[in-house]
């Protein structure tokens, strides 16, 4: 492979923000005042838009968004048996949600987002990432009723994600990202994240991904390499430095996800903020190892905005990558 | 043995009415109600909140926080010299406070809490705590951009609660509670737990307070059993996390007589609902003098029809302890 112009490619980490008609049709969903096929025919529809958004800027890997999801958590435990819902707790401000419960022997009754990642992969020739909640974060954010550990309810989960990635990986997902935010604020547990990803990954041949949250990860150098998966992706915007000093004692032997815009905040960075950015990585990393995308999901952002943050990206991307070329 | 609760209680339920402080809340937002509208609202699910500590057994109630957004930024918001900025997560739990930032001296200016303790006492039949986020937790999730040291920074904020504790302590609640989960191990909390400060604060924030309420400390989130002089510090009552920090039991067998002890000994983070029974036989051995059993930290990880059964369970647990003593 070329260096120069192959490596850098993008990706976005998961979520983007709903369209306003769909969040319109949500809520009209909520209340019975439309059908799931009406809410799905809408749901297919942003999709659309926005694979055919990331295909016009050029996105290498691209996501579907996940425009037929709520909560990255309750959207599997409303599809798994032995997972139910409870009442509402809250997160913070005015803000609520009904966090799952584990109340029962956790199975799988049948694929969960295999026809959707199907039908966004039917639009377009760039690979769709199939995007997964890992059995850590789904444990750690739900309540447990059942099982008493919680090293029990997360090799449950695993075994369920596992199935799930399987089917991903036939249904023809050459990328697999395996999502495990809650990582970060229980380093003390990441030998519980390794046992469980290996449960998850184990036999697959796809590109596998996990995507954490920002935490003290340089605590943890370099035994975060021992995750397996083939990718880490991680916020670098506006921290990381720590992290990254680590890599030139111990090179960072996986490929890497470089978050290089803060999804938290309305500003746009500019194409030389997002640069600096990307240089930053190169100074520790091949560019065939990076892979260049925002912080986090985009889903909190508006949809302008998150459109303004990809085409930053990838604009800076394409600088970055010339300037390689020249160099 | 006291039935307590710890510090806040889940502001609205499930049901019919249950939701009034939220939808109040979304009204005020979008202009639709005034400022006084909304207070309204918060006194009632307050008196509520009060009422169903009562219903389910309690000896001992707190307020239920239910007019804070967060255990950090209802005191250090209404303290001078602190802005209020971003979101962080609170512990390792799925909740978030907005992190102050200290833009220079931190002085104390008007009562805080007096207002608000006041009104549960008024509401309830029971004895009420005043309980108050202490100094080192604030000072840790806090930044400052003005002192010199994080030494300087929790020292003077323990001197601007200090004025807080003596104007509680003017009122004479029963209790007055500081809550101090940053000094309990979490893996979490990004400095390193400094015990030497930690006492520096708690006798700074209590030096001089008038002795008609007593003092007590929770910590939380976690277990203080590489600390045991906890049990030295100038409070009444130590409570302490026994599920979070199951390794708080070593302290407990060790706990010295002359010191009150809280039992935080139902999970207050999980809906698993355990059997009163189990309860009171873990507790039966402990042989301080007095004791408060409680939740292991506040309830509003918790949905509140389950908060309830928590701390029904609480009030069986400890009275059962004492049928049979």
């Amino acid at each position: 492979m070329n260096e120069a112009t192959e490596g850098l490619r993008t990706t976005s980490v998961g979520s983007l923000p709903k369209p306003d008609y769909l969040l319109h049709a949500r809520a009209q969903r909520a209340r019975n005042e439309i059908s799931q096929e009406e809410l799905d025919e809408l749901s297919r529809r942003a999709t659309q838009e926005w694979i055919r958004f990331q295909e016009e800027i050029g996105v290498d890997i691209v996501v579907d968004g996940e425009m037929y999801r709520g909560d990255m958590v309750a959207y599997f435990a409303e599809n798994l048996e032995g997972m139910g819902i409870s009442g509402l707790v809250r997160s913070y401000g005015n803000r609520y949600y009904k966090k799952p419960i584990a109340n029962g022997d956790i199975r799988r009754p049948g694929p969960i987002t295999v026809d959707w990642w199907r039908f966004a992969q039917s639009l377009t020739d760039k690979p769709v990432k199939g995007m997964l909640t890992g059995p850590y974060t789904i444990a750690d954010w739900s309540f447990d009723d059942h099982y008493g550990s919680r090293r029990d309810l997360v090799m449950a989960l695993a075994e369920v994600v596992r199935q799930e990635a399987q089917d991903l990986e036939q249904a023809g997902a050459q990328y697999l990202q395996i999502d495990e935010p809650a990582v970060s604020t229980r380093l003390d547990e990441l030998d519980l994240v390794i046992e469980s990803m290996a449960v998850v990954t184990s036999g697959l041949r796809a590109h596998t991904i996990t995507h954490m949250c920002y935490g003290r990860f340089e605590e943890v150098y370099p035994r975060l390499l021992d995750i397996p998966v083939d990718q880490i992706d991680l916020e670098m915007a506006n921290s990381g430095l720590e992290l990254l000093e680590k890599f030139s004692a111990h090179p960072f032997t996986k490929a890497i996800g470089f978050g290089v815009v803060d999804v938290h905040t309305h500003k746009i960075e500019s194409v030389d903020e997002v640069k600096k950015n990307i240089r930053r990585a190169l100074e520790y990393l091949r560019p065939e190892q990076v892979f260049i995308d925002p912080d986090c999901g985009l889903k909190t952002r508006t949809v302008d905005e998150a459109k303004a943050k990809l085409r930053t990206i990838q604009q800076a991307r394409d600088e970055v990558r010339s300037e390689l070329v020249r160099a | 043995m006291i039935a307590t609760s710890v510090s806040h209680y889940p502001k609205v339920g499930n049901g019919p009415g249950r939701q009034r402080l939220r939808q109040a809340i979304a009204q005020l937002d979008k202009g639709a109600i005034d400022r006084a509208a909304l207070d309204r609202v918060a006194d009632e699910v307050t008196a509520e909140a009060i009422q169903e500590q009562e219903r389910a057994g309690l000896d001992l109630v707190t307020d239920g926080q239910i007019r804070w957004q967060d255990p950090v930024t209802y005191i250090a918001g209404k303290l001078d010299g602190f802005e209020l900025h971003g979101l962080l997560r609170w512990f390792e739990t799925n909740t978030y406070y907005r992190q102050p930032v200290a833009k220079g001296p931190i002085t104390w200016k008007e009562p805080i809490l007096v207002r608000d303790f006041l009104f549960a006492r008024e509401h309830a039949s029971s004895p009420v705590k005043a309980v108050l986020t202490g100094p080192y937790t604030i000072g840790t999730l806090s930044e400052t951009r003005h002192h010199q040291s994080r030494r300087d920074f929790v020292l003077e904020l323990a001197g601007a609660l200090n004025q807080e504790l003596k104007a509680l302590a003017d009122e004479g609640p029963a209790w007055i509670q500081v809550d101090e989960p940053a000094i309990a191990r979490n893996p979490s909390v990004r400095y390193p737990r400094d015990f030497e400060l930690f006492g520096e604060a708690m006798h700074r924030l209590t030096q001089g307070v008038n002795q008609q309420s007593r003092l007590s400390l929770y910590v939380y989130h976690g277990d203080v059993a590489d600390y045991p002089q906890v049990a030295e510090l100038p409070f009444a009552l130590i409570g302490l996390d026994l599920v979070q920090g199951a390794a708080n039991w070593d302290l407990v067998g060790g706990w010295p007589d002359s010191k009150a002890i809280g039992l935080g000994a139902v999970d207050a983070r999980n809906v698993r609902l355990e059997d009163p029974e189990e309860v009171a036989q873990r507790i039966a051995g402990v042989t301080a003098r007095e004791i408060h059993l409680s939740p292991s930290c506040g309830l509003e990880f918790l949905p509140r029809e389950t908060a309830f059964q928590k701390l029904e369970l609480v009030a069986r647990a400890a009275h059962g302890v004492e049928a049979r003593t």
